[in-house]
């Protein structure tokens, strides 16, 4: 659909009432200017000098042509995105993604209409129905959205249009004062009646000048001022009061998208093809992991899928108890497709499976999945690493090993596929033999349950929510979604053999710590950095969780969807709770993916006491209609207030169910939830101290005491942690009241 | 670039968006790190390691980014251009091309250079991502 059809669309039936701001704006400050003109300035000019009416005809001419630059000028619409950008069903893609920009953590929403991941700063705009770079308002007095493009024409627009009503109001003052005694006269009255329209615009006019001085002194849009998201006081995309403004007033006019002459390329491309040579370090590697020999090269990617595909089609789910389960053969074959921004490879033979419902998952490499995960380094919507490394892991090892691991991994895999945002990560799990397959699918199986019920976070339903308007901050979540998340129902207990997340992560953990020891001998290929972890590792991960299964902690087991929730936590009983326990470990897995993704905890941190009420005190533009006041609430808002979503959003910025489901012991599946770029991880501790309500109050509070979890060492329990996040952490959580979260590292 | 006639098939970018079923695209995201400057990811992607060197990819995108960088940079020209267009009532943009749009035609002819030098010859195309409103690169890899 071309950009802006929406618009064309309209003009079969042009709707009058959205021209009426423009024409009434238009015609006060033509009409107005021209009365001045024509019966002011003409005395002006004699009796002071002709500089006055040519100062004030200079003046009216800046501001009739930034007026219609603002008008007419395209803001930076984004054209819609190409199919075989978005070659997977939308369906399976996660709702957000997330991205660190200079060590705040920004998500990135869907667009269900414009078919790509919104850039930072982007918004849809309703009115106009297109995506718009640097988003700030949609203005009806110029009936444009103004965006990156026209934003700085909109702002001279302002100032002119101030200075120039000043100058009417106050020549038209002189006029009437020097002309006291013949009131009367035509003149004066029109004067006079010019005087009174200036007077009444000057004020809304100067105030809105005077609030988008301050929006551009702070390097923030409308849109985020109106919706709160630096309230906290961090804004990832202010470079300092000088360079914001110069960056506004003297930056090169920015190029459009839409309409440009599409070049055609006629470049000479026929077999045979050169290929890269691989002396160049790229030997295939073995890695060993379990007896598993595998080679981490392979040869062509198709081929691989083929692998993968046999194998996740031999692997099926147990009969899901609820029919959202079904995903999880959708989910396989859709894995197998292996089509993402990236790594799109668009092969008539994989078709993406129709599902339902259909997730797809923050994948990452398996072997990310221990290591500081979350760390992505990019915002993919499906990460090919995992794809790759699985292929290069298992699906290459022998025959009997492929036997092996065919059955067994296949239930996690399914498991974690269901699980949305944990699946890819472990998927790779499964490609090794594993004694705990099913105790581990039950858990899987259980968070896929859950994850059923909060199904709203996938582009599916996206698109399926209406648009907001064109100020509401794209990340908000719709009104559906938080119903959806406190009626979570209390997952059944689950299955035999299923071992606490946390303490399968911590298990996870100490082992990766042994294998980075032990096994020099794995190496991931070259472009692979140390952020990803050999599958190998995973396998071990998960044969020492099967052992603790059955080990001495029996008690450990809890219901799947609290991964957050800490083992040790006796006042809830496993499988017993329902909503509010719901929502307590996506809060923790929170701290934990917050600890995990910003590394580095010397970003600036601002006390969200330093919250304050910007929002009230300039006058709304009057372009700000769409804002959310679903999230005005203030710091001290009770957690739990505004539901499972908002609360989730406004305390950890993840709206996507997938937060829900979280197994902190992964941070595969943290990662999942929050594709950030670049941050390593630490690992998630193994326990929370139980105070949930203090968390919460803290999260949702002022308080520094953002629990947030320093990288510490695995083995880990609550006492170490919860100084460590009381004592302001190594990451901040700021929520805005859009309903958007950005994680700073202290 | 020699060619055989009787041999050599041209591919034009149209026909490999037609061919999209057969061929593989790989999409090079935009890298947010630093802010909204537009800068393209140095990430590797894995399914081009059968096909270009990362050496050669990583030279690509960092010129790239160097050329967006050169085009969004303030400084003196975009100022003094900034300036005479107020000053013309912005109709000097009626003849004038800004300085962005100079680096852009600069961008095109480099990514076709490449395409032609680096990237037809192991059977993959750059796609100019102003096309896509510099949200992705686009390496189109030719079915062998």
């Amino acid at each position: 659909m071309p950009p802006g059809s929406g618009s064309n669309a309209t003009l079969s039936k042009i709707k009058p009432s959205k021209y009426v701001p423009v024409s009434a704006a238009t015609a006060f400050l033509v009409g107005s200017s021209s009365l001045f003109f024509v019966f002011t300035s003409p005395w002006l000019a004699q009796h002071f000098s002709l500089a006055v009416p040519l100062y004030n005809a200079i003046v009216f001419l800046f501001v009739v042509a930034n007026f219609s630059m603002a008008t007419f000028m395209d803001p930076g619409v984004f054209p819609r995105a190409e199919e075989d950008e978005d070659k997977e069903d939308d369906f399976r893609a996660p709702l957000y993604k997330t991205v660190e920009i200079k060590g705040i953590q920004v998500r990135m929403k869907w667009c269900s209409t414009c078919r790509f991941y919104r850039p930072p700063r982007c918004s849809h705009c309703s009115v106009c129905d297109n995506c718009v770079e640097e988003f700030d308002h949609h203005c009806p007095w110029v009936n444009n959205c103004i965006g990156r493009r026209n934003y700085r024409y909109f702002f001279l627009f302002l100032l002119s249009l101030t200075v120039h009503i000043i100058g009417v109001f106050g020549f038209g003052l002189l006029f009437i004062l020097y002309h006291s005694e013949q009131l009367g006269k035509v003149h004066c009255a029109v004067t006079m009646a010019v005087m009174c329209v200036a007077g009444l615009f000057f004020i809304p006019v100067a105030g809105l000048t005077g609030f988008h001085l301050v929006l551009v002194a702070r390097g923030r849009t409308t849109n985020e001022q109106v919706t709160g998201k630096f309230r906290g006081g961090v804004n990832p995309f202010t470079n300092g009061c000088w360079k914001n403004i110069s960056h506004v007033l003297c930056s090169s006019q920015a190029p459009r998208y839409l309409g440009r002459p599409r070049k055609e390329q006629t470049v000479v491309v026929k077999p045979p093809f050169l290929r890269p040579d691989h002396c160049d370090g790229r030997t295939p590697l073995k890695v060993l992991d379990n007896g598993i020999q595998g080679e981490l090269s392979h040869s062509t990617s198709k081929g691989s899928l083929e692998v993968m595909e046999s194998q996740s089609a031999d692997a099926e789910a147990p009969p899901p108890p609820k029919p959202e389960l079904h995903r999880f053969t959708g989910l396989r074959a859709q894995l197998t497709v292996n089509t993402t921004e990236e790594s799109s490879l668009l092969s008539p033979d994989n078709p993406a499976t129709p599902t339902m419902y259909k997730y797809r998952p923050a994948y990452s490499s398996p072997g990310k999945n221990h290591s500081s995960k979350m760390s992505r380094g990019d915002s993919l919507r499906e990460p090919p690493s995992l794809l790759e490394s699985s292929q290069q892991t298992s699906y290459h090892s022998e025959p009997s090993l492929d036997g092996l691991s065919g059955p067994q991994p296949v239930h996690e895999a399914g498991g974690r596929l269901s699980g949305g945002s944990l699946s890819s990560s472990l998927r790779s799990a499964h490609t090794h033999p594993l004694g705990g397959g099913p105790s581990f699918d039950g858990g899987a199986l259980t968070s896929v349950r859950s994850e059923g019920t909060t199904s709203t976070s996938y582009k599916s339903l996206a698109n399926q929510t209406p648009r907001n308007g064109s100020l509401s901050y794209d990340s908000l979540p719709t009104p559906s979604e938080s119903p959806e998340f406190e009626s979570a129902a209390p997952e059944p207990p689950p299955g035999p053999g299923y071992s606490s997340p946390f303490l399968s992560a911590q298990i996870a953990q100490q082992r990766e710590a042994e294998l980075q020891h032990c096994k020099p001998g794995f190496s991931l290929p070259s472009h692979r950095d140390g952020l990803r972890r050999t599958p190998s590792s995973r396998g071990y991960e998960i044969e020492e969780r099967d052992r603790l299964l059955s080990g001495p902690h029996p008690h450990q087991r809890a219901p799947p969807p609290r991964f957050g929730r800490p083992v040790p936590l006796s006042s809830s009983p496993p499988g017993g709770e329902g909503g509010p326990p719901h929502h307590h470990p996506p809060q923790q897995q929170q701290h934990s993916m917050r600890a995990r993704s910003l590394g580095s905890p010397e970003k600036g941190y601002h006390h969200p006491s330093q919250f304050h009420p910007h929002l009230h005190q300039y006058p709304p533009p009057h372009g700000a209609l769409g804002k959310s006041t679903s999230y005005t609430s203030g710091p001290g808002a009770p957690a739990m207030r505004e539901g499972g979503v908002e609360f989730q959003q406004r305390h950890h910025g993840y709206p996507s169910f997938s937060n829900l489901i979280h197994a902190p012991k992964d941070e595969v599946q943290m990662k999942s939830n929050s594709r950030t770029n670049g941050q390593p991880r630490p690992h998630p501790f193994s326990s929370y101290p139980p105070s949930h309500s203090s968390q919460h109050s803290s999260n949702s509070s002022t308080g520094p005491a953002s629990p947030s979890a320093l990288p510490l060492p695995p083995p880990s329990h609550s006492a170490p942690l919860s100084p460590a996040s009381r004592g302001g952490g190594g990451v901040k959580k700021v929520s805005g009241v859009g309903g958007t979260t950005y994680e700073i590292s202290v | 670039l020699t060619t055989t006639p009787c041999r050599f098939q041209t591919h034009s970018l149209q026909d490999m968006r037609q061919q999209a079923a057969i061929a593989s695209k790989v999409f090079v995201q935009r890298d947010y790190s630093t802010g909204t400057t537009c800068q393209f990811q140095m990430k590797f992607l894995p399914e081009l390691e059968n096909r270009i060197d990362k050496q050669q990819f990583e030279e690509t995108v960092r010129t790239l980014n160097n050329l967006y960088a050169e085009a969004e940079k303030i400084g003196g020209k975009s100022y003094l251009e900034g300036c005479l267009a107020c000053l013309t009532a912005y109709t000097i943009f009626l003849c004038m091309e800004t300085h962005y749009e100079k680096v852009l035609k600069k961008i095109a002819k480099y990514i076709q250079e490449q395409n032609d030098k680096v990237y037809a010859p192991r059977g993959m195309l750059i796609t100019d991502p102003i096309e896509r409103g510099l949200r992705v690169v686009s390496f189109t890899a030719a079915r062998e």
